[in-house]
């Protein structure tokens, strides 16, 4: 796959923009997390109200080769209701943190979501055909008088419209104490792992009333925590592997083999500080918000809050590639940190082929770094550069003293408009892009 | 087929403190322009608000003027707000165990930093229990231990300064919050955990419990035992505020009750000696 900084061969385009236009943004519509599933073909989204929106890829039209197909609607469906704990007086949140789609193994598609507390493995279905005649019952559904029924016929199956129906499969509750922050499904296709701020778990899909604890970072005495889990995957290949970050900028790698309580790792990863970039909030920026294997399996992600690091699983002592995010907002944590921005907390992915990592930013920012290259490029997702196939722009945020044109100064950027979750398409040149409320898809260009 | 466009849904859940709109969040400043599709998409918008949840506006603002602070003064700043956002972690719509625990760590750092300054001028004792006679109908306050946790030290270094010649440091407001803060750690933390757990009664104020009872023929040190919270797998899941002097009663492990006893003979003892 080529490059991804607007060269020769790419430019990234609008699409497609879904969810509302105006200015309220009610709080239950802010999509938490966006995932593609392993073909493409479907792409999914959770927002803060406890819903599912699922889009999926329409075929191309044939009489015009050139136009990408587009997403459109495929299922929405409550996937998580809000939850209150009356002993702590607490409500448990519906929002969705995390959907993982399951490998297609029939025509159905499988996914989980999690809240919280919960997860939920979903069965997403599609019905086109319904069974017509039945003998004891009428067409709308009445039953029939049995002794009035004469004669015997084999009902037949009739095409109707298409149906997609969403329905609960499995519900894996009361496994976590504290709050849910990842689920990785993993390569077995079996087993998946559950991680919240202290404890992971591991979980077959099978089975809802036990799950194995494999990871306890508890200290018996409350008083002495200093550290939380803030991210876990599961190896792409290797199913006896996973890793987490932390809170305190380190990842841990750990063979399921080895025990079955994995409290001591098998690889540790940490960058030693720069001494002379220390500040009050060296321990907060350096909390990594999120971690993601290569397709590849050899190289791990990691995103703290200005940079992005991809390590090489082989190497301890610091990652191979370092990428600045958003830089100038160093000289700006004091702010940041007022008004808690310093703890949003930015995903990343990488492309299907791993030449290129995307991670969010402020102002509706996004940025893409092509590994090979060395390019970086920042794009907006807003809808003012929202044609139909429309080219978009590269930002730069201006930090010197004289603001060029068409650059954008560090003080008039919007904190407000995160971008947090993105999603690369698998195979494709495809993106997309949550902006608050809205769902932002890009393509490349077909030339 | 399914729909085919996204109308903006219902929300099924409104409830009336969490709508937050990006609007009241952060417009301090009436937008001038109004963004619509018909802007070139050269042009900036020429009002952008700039910082959430309604704080400073201007993030060089707070910048500049943190800059030009001399360095103890740019650490009270951010001690300030340190202990400002702990003490409101519990009253925020979603609690976040890791932000709190990175709050913690800046505040111990930073306590750590100031004790490594602070040096000979003040010492490690914990603050002064409250004096309470014996005889006070009015149960004392839980004298604190020695501070076991760093920000308990916290608290009692920043009363100690209070002394030193520094003027730089502002004073910790005293009453709740002091107390408060030997327990914050655990209170904060132990708050976290979503599920009805046994380990209700660790998040009880015990002290509440304890104001009703007439206290006047106990020594005040009997109390400090009582301050544990009940052995783990006890029976907690009858428990409701109806039944706290039942708890108060389960609490206490036998050697504690034994301790009582004991001091009940001494005080007779000492009643008979001195008649």
């Amino acid at each position: 796959m080529a490059g991804v900084a607007g060269g020769n061969d790419f430019q990234w385009c609008f699409s497609q923009v879904k969810g509302a236009i105006d200015e309220d943004v009610a709080e239950a519509d802010i999509i938490s997390t966006v995932e593609f599933n392993h073909s493409g073909e479907l792409l999914a989204t959770g927002d803060k109200g406890g819903r599912v929106v699922i889009f999926q890829h329409e075929q191309e039209c044939k009489n015009r080769p050139h136009l990408r197909g587009e997403y459109n609607v495929y299922s929405t469906f409550q996937s998580h209701e809000p939850e209150f704990d009356y002993l702590k007086s607490l409500e448990i949140e519906e929002k969705i943190n995390k959907i993982r789609w399951l490998p297609q193994q029939n025509s159905a598609h499988f996914l989980l979501s999690t809240n919280d507390k919960t997860i939920k493995l979903w069965k997403i279905g599609e019905r086109d055909k319904r069974a017509e005649g039945y003998n004891l019952k009428d067409e709308d559904g009445r039953l029939r008088d049995p002794f009035r029924i004469t004669s015997l016929r084999v009902p037949v199956l009739m095409p109707m419209d298409l149906m997609v129906e969403a329905s609960p499969r499995r519900v894996f509750a009361n496994a976590h104490t504290y709050h849910i922050n990842s689920i990785s499904v993993n390569s077995d296709h079996q087993t998946y792992l559950s991680a919240d701020d202290l404890r992971i778990n591991l979980w077959h899909l099978e089975i809802t009333d036990r799950s194995f604890n494999i990871v306890d970072i508890k200290p018996a005495n409350m008083e002495e925590l200093t550290e939380v889990i803030t991210a876990a995957e599961c190896h792409p290949n290797q199913c006896n592997v996973f890793v987490y970050s932390s809170s305190k900028g380190t990842i841990r790698l750990c063979d399921m083999r080895t025990a079955a309580l994995c409290d001591r790792h098998t690889k540790f990863f940490e960058e030693p500080e720069d001494p002379s970039s220390r500040s009050f909030f060296s321990e907060i920026i350096s909390s990594i918000s999120d971690v993601k294997f290569s397709h590849s399996g050899r190289y791990m992600m990691t995103r703290d809050y200005l940079s992005v690091k991809v390590w090489d699983l082989n190497m301890e002592n610091r990652p191979v590639e370092t990428y600045q995010v958003h830089e100038y907002l160093r000289s700006k944590l004091c702010s940041l940190y007022e008004n808690d921005c310093i703890f949003d907390k930015f995903e990343c992915c990488w492309n299907g082929s791993d030449s290129a990592i995307m991670t969010g930013s402020y102002n509706n920012f996004f940025r893409m770094f092509d590994r090979n290259t060395r390019k970086d490029i920042t794009l907006e997702a807003s809808r003012e550069c929202s044609k139909p196939r429309a080219t978009l722009k590269p930002r730069k945020v201006s930090t010197g003293g004289k603001r060029k044109k068409d650059e954008i100064s560090v003080d008039s950027l919007d904190f407000n408009k995160k971008i947090l979750h993105t999603a690369w398409h698998p195979k494709e040149n495809v993106i997309a892009v949550a902006a608050t409320n809205n769902l932002y898809i890009f393509q490349d260009k077909i030339n | 087929m399914g729909q085919r466009d996204i109308v903006s849904y219902e929300t099924s859940v409104r409830r009336k403190s969490r709508i937050r709109t990006a609007s009241t969040m952060c417009r301090l400043d009436v937008e001038s322009d109004v963004k619509g599709p018909e802007q070139h998409g050269n042009a900036l918008p020429s009002s952008r608000y700039m910082v959430g949840r309604g704080v400073k506006r201007k993030l060089s603002e707070c910048e500049d003027q943190m800059l030009d602070l001399p360095y103890p003064q740019q650490r009270q700043l951010v001690l300030d707000l340190c202990l400002d956002k702990l003490q409101s972690c519990q009253r925020r719509a979603e609690p976040s165990l890791h932000r709190s625990v990175l709050l913690a760590n800046t505040l111990r750092q930073i306590q750590r930093e100031m004790r490594q300054e602070g040096g000979p001028h003040h010492p490690e004792s914990p603050p002064p229990a409250p004096a309470t006679p014996c005889h006070s109908p009015e149960l004392p306050p839980v004298p604190s231990d020695r501070p076991s946790t760093p920000v308990a030290a916290l608290s009692s270094s920043l009363l100690c300064e209070d002394d030193d010649a520094q003027s730089t440091c502002t004073e910790l407001p005293k009453g709740p919050w002091s107390e408060d803060v030997g327990k914050l750690p655990d209170l904060l933390f132990g708050s976290f955990e979503i599920t009805n757990s046994t380990s209700y009664l660790t998040d009880l104020q015990l002290d509440d419990i304890f104001e009703d009872i007439d206290t006047s023929m106990y020594d005040p040190s009997d109390f400090s035992v009582l301050a544990c919270p009940p052995p783990r797998g006890s029976s907690g899941a009858s428990l409701g505020n109806d039944y706290n002097l039942k708890a108060f009663s389960t609490c206490t492990t036998s050697s504690s009750t034994l301790q009582m006893c004991l001091n009940d003979l001494d005080h007779i003892m000492e009643i008979l000696v001195r008649s």
